[in-house]
């Protein structure tokens, strides 16, 4: 099978001004003009088959979007060679246009003051979709999510949620082949973060149709995608099974607790409290030697390694001890991941 | 068939929508009776002070419906399209619909022309009706009406090309504002919508004549309040709009190719 989208060795450099500093540098500014190059995108290659689902991870300007902006045909590399389904984007952004989907979060491209279904009219009409994939689409749509209760709302009165969730129904109503998704979860509560990724998945495989997604939040793609990518300062360091690095990191687990307060002097208790827990594990679990116990402001937060012990025994000690108030299980953030592909070990 | 249903699908949303938005209608119908106030007594002054009741041949009435109609006409014109692509630049917005298989430039027009259809019937229509019973028929009706209409479609065309590329320079210039108050006091004099043409000094009137904004204004209020044409002027008038759609389409539409190509390497 070929390849859905083929980039090889794609440049990207901008140029950008430099402003000088200060009311006298701004004016100086007015006359003579430095620019300086930024290079967003560094050498980067990726072949990406039909019915992938891709997570392009990274963090805050690592040239992700620009990656995407570039196979939307938005946006021209400096150099390399760019394919999305056998087209050129930045050549035939219009006709490229046609067989993909774009979502990017914290944007919209439906009528704001119109009901959602206007919205979705005009995109029948502008993408010339058939009237029965259109049906049938909607139908799918409230089937899988219960859209047909949005349907008849107004964009400007949805929550975000709802909001980007109509988004990204738009951005398949027309069965693109690539659908492109910048940041969709962004600001979202976990429960309608996890209506978007069954969503998306399902979507996925009933239409068979290429999603990449970019994001932060590596529940994301822990929950969608198999393959990941990630990129730091425009380059790859990143590009294989998710499950890959999940060897590396489904071991450690961190877990926050807040225990109920028998004391005013809280922060005295809860150095109190640490003290008690890393004794109270050093002593149930001996074999679990990086096992750490540290204090954060009101919580105290145990470091796991599900090696050496299993994170539910460890809550199961700790609650026949102590009156467990609030307990929090951390995700493992891109920083995290990228800190530890850096400091080797995974590659 | 299915080319011409994306863009009357975008013309029926942007109704609806103006539809959506009738309190900033009211509130702009308010703004255009004050205006019509200033420019009464304003106009009253000049008038009084001038020895003959008729100047630069038209006479005190002439002038007011002429100015009248041209404010009401300024109330549908206006679909804010230098702010709408200013602000889809700046804010990224812009990216929706670069992605979209639609020329952005046909998309900004049909998505606008819904609020002009709106503003027709809530706006021109009731000014027009008034000043035809106020002024005991002084205006015509009869075949002028007809290519009334199609000067004020042309007119349409002509004003949404210059104000497309009045926005695009907003690509450049960062800012909105300045680059939209240049562009309306220009357009606004030059195409006789603040001022009657007739009122200008015959050379400053050449220059005007080669420009394409008298076509914007000037031509279909002369077509509807000049009673002596004759057929040859209104293939003229007509004929001089039909070459400024062109002249201005052809530039506007360069110039965004070309500004787009700018952003496509430079970034937006």
């Amino acid at each position: 099978m070929e390849p859905i989208i083929q980039m090889s060795h794609i440049d990207k450099t901008f140029k950008v001004l430099k402003r000088r500093e200060g009311i006298k540098g701004s004016i100086l500014d007015l006359f003579s003009r430095e620019h300086t190059l930024l290079q967003a995108v560094n050498d980067v290659s990726l072949d990406i088959m039909p019915g992938e689902m891709v997570g392009y991870l990274g963090p805050n300007g690592a040239g992700k979007s620009t990656t995407i902006k570039m196979m939307t045909g938005v946006l021209e590399p400096t150099k390399g060679d760019i394919l999305v389904n056998g087209r050129v984007p930045y050549e035939n952004r219009t006709k490229n246009a046609q067989d993909i989907g774009v979502v990017f979060g914290q944007r919209t491209q439906l009528w704001w003051a119109l009901p959602v279904i206007e919205s979705f009219k005009i995109l029948k009409d502008i993408y010339r979709i058939p009237d029965r994939v259109y049906k049938d689409n909607l139908e799918y749509y409230d089937e899988l999510v219960g859209a047909g209760q949005l349907y008849h709302k107004a964009v400007r009165e949805m929550s975000l949620g709802q909001r980007t969730l109509c988004d990204i129904l738009a951005a398949f109503l027309h069965n693109p082949k690539v659908v492109f998704m910048d940041e969709p979860t962004i600001g979202l509560d976990v429960s309608m973060k996890s209506k978007i990724r069954t969503l998306v998945s399902n979507l996925n495989q009933s239409k068979g149709t290429t999603v990449i997604l970019t994001t932060h939040d590596m529940g994301d793609v822990d929950a969608l995608c198999k393959r990941i990518v990630i990129i730091d300062k425009g380059t790859v360091i990143y590009d294989n099974e998710i499950e890959h690095l999940r060897k590396y990191f489904g071991a450690y687990r961190t877990v926050k607790f807040k225990f109920k307060a028998n004391r005013k002097d809280t922060k005295g208790m809860v150095a109190h409290e640490a003290d008690e827990i890393r004794a109270l594990l050093a002593y149930k679990f001996p074999e679990a030697e990086t096992l750490q116990v540290t204090q954060e402001e009101q919580w105290v937060q145990l470091l796991i390694n599900e090696e050496e012990a299993r994170m539910m025994d460890v809550i199961h000690s700790v609650m026949e001890q102590k009156e467990i108030v609030d307990m929090n299980l951390q995700e493992i953030s891109t920083e995290k991941v990228i800190q530890k592909i850096y400091e080797g070990g995974v590659l | 068939m299915t080319r011409v249903k994306k863009y009357l699908s975008l013309v029926r949303g942007s109704i609806l929508e103006g539809l959506v938005f009738r309190t900033s209608l009211i509130v702009s119908i308010i703004g255009n009776l004050l205006y019509l106030i200033i420019i009464y007594f304003l106009w009253k002054a000049i008038f009084d002070s001038s020895p003959t009741d008729v100047v630069n041949g038209m006479t005190f009435y002439d002038t007011m419906i002429y100015l009248v109609l041209a404010s009401a006409m300024f109330q549908f014109m206006d679909t804010f399209v230098v702010w709408a692509i200013g602000r889809d630049y700046q804010s990224g917005q812009i990216v929706e619909y670069l992605v979209k298989p639609m020329d952005y430039q046909a998309y900004i027009f049909f998505a606008g022309i819904g609020n002009s259809i709106v503003a027709f019937f809530i706006t021109f229509l009731p000014t027009f009706i008034i000043i035809y019973f106020v002024t005991h028929g002084s205006i015509v009706l009869g075949m002028n009406l007809v290519f009334f209409a199609i000067s004020l479609i042309c007119s349409i065309v002509v004003n949404f090309c210059v104000d497309f590329f009045v926005g695009t320079i907003c690509l450049y210039t960062q800012s909105i504002w300045g680059v939209n108050i240049m562009k309306e006091i220009v357009v606004g004099l030059l195409s006789g919508a603040t001022v009657p043409l007739a009122f200008f000094p015959e050379k400053f009137r050449m220059v005007v004549d080669f420009l394409p904004f008298q076509a914007i204004y000037h031509s279909p209020l002369r077509i509807l309040t000049d009673q002596k044409m004759t057929g040859a002027d209104y293939a003229d008038v007509l004929g001089m709009q039909l070459l400024w759609i062109v002249v201005t389409l052809l530039i506007s539409k360069l110039f965004w190719k070309k500004s787009v190509r700018k952003m496509m390497v430079n970034g937006g």
